[in-house]
């Protein structure tokens, strides 16, 4: 079972790796894109895959392995202080301000879309 | 990009996400908030001290960064820990998780940072010597 979920995770590292790269190549901005859309889409679908109450392998799988690694509290925190260290303050309570507050708020929604589905 | 590095972000991401499985398994929500503090430290200590003491990136640091760090720690998981305690209706609980993850999670970076620019220093320093 356990290394379902680290083959899971390493999928979703991947991922993100493939993202950021993808993004980053495309536009340079302060605002750190990448991580945000990552962190957002992430929590949805978390969020839906357990309103939708699925057996728990496919939860360990794609939940705690694919969306666990894809998604990232570290790089977020890291990229806020970077904010912060190079004087962009508003950005940096901006980015951590959405990061949370619809973070929640999306994973809270994905959970009664799935309960819904389910 | 190249293969190399995306088996280095594979194989490390596979391990980073077996420990924190593991820690999800025997501390629960607490597990969450031990891999995201832990993992912020690491970070910021690793992509500083690679900063300041000019090492090279390489295959093996952006296993470790990416793959490793950032396969341990998880957003989703702390977003969907902030519904599950609300839904059991645990508010202080709620409220002490909220304070250490966001909190906590900018403070340990920022010490991961510290402490990563003084080791950073310090090795560069060596180096000359």
């Amino acid at each position: 079972m356990i290394y379902f979920v680290g083959l899971g995770a390493a999928l979703g590292s991947i991922l993100r790796y493939l993202v950021t790269t993808a993004i980053k190549k495309k536009s340079q901005t302060i605002w750190p894109t990448a991580t945000l859309l990552i962190n957002l889409s992430g929590s949805f679908l978390l969020g839906m895959l357990y309103g939708l109450a699925t057996i728990k392998v496919a939860y360990l799988i794609i939940g705690v392995g694919i969306l666990g690694g894809f998604t990232t509290f570290s790089t977020m925190n890291t990229e806020i202080l970077g904010l912060v260290r190079s004087r962009k303050c508003i950005y940096a309570w901006w980015y951590a301000g959405t990061s949370y507050l619809v973070g929640i708020a999306l994973s809270f929604l994905g959970v009664i879309l799935g309960n819904i589905i389910k | 990009m190249n293969f190399k590095n995306i088996i280095s972000v594979a194989f490390f991401g596979f391990i980073g996400g077996i420990l924190r499985y593991l820690l999800g398994v025997w501390f629960d929500f607490n597990g969450t908030i031990i891999v995201n503090i832990l993992g912020c430290f690491l970070l910021a200590f690793l992509t500083y001290f690679l900063l300041e003491s000019e090492t090279p990136a390489s295959w093996i640091t952006l296993g470790l960064g990416t793959g490793l760090i950032g396969s341990f720690t998880t957003f989703s998981s702390f977003c969907l820990d902030t519904v599950k305690i609300t839904e059991i209706h645990a508010h202080t609980y709620l409220l002490i998780y909220l304070i250490i993850s966001v909190v906590g999670g900018y403070l340990s970076t920022f010490f991961g940072m510290k402490l990563g620019r003084l080791s950073g220093r310090n090795i560069k320093r060596g180096n000359r010597m």
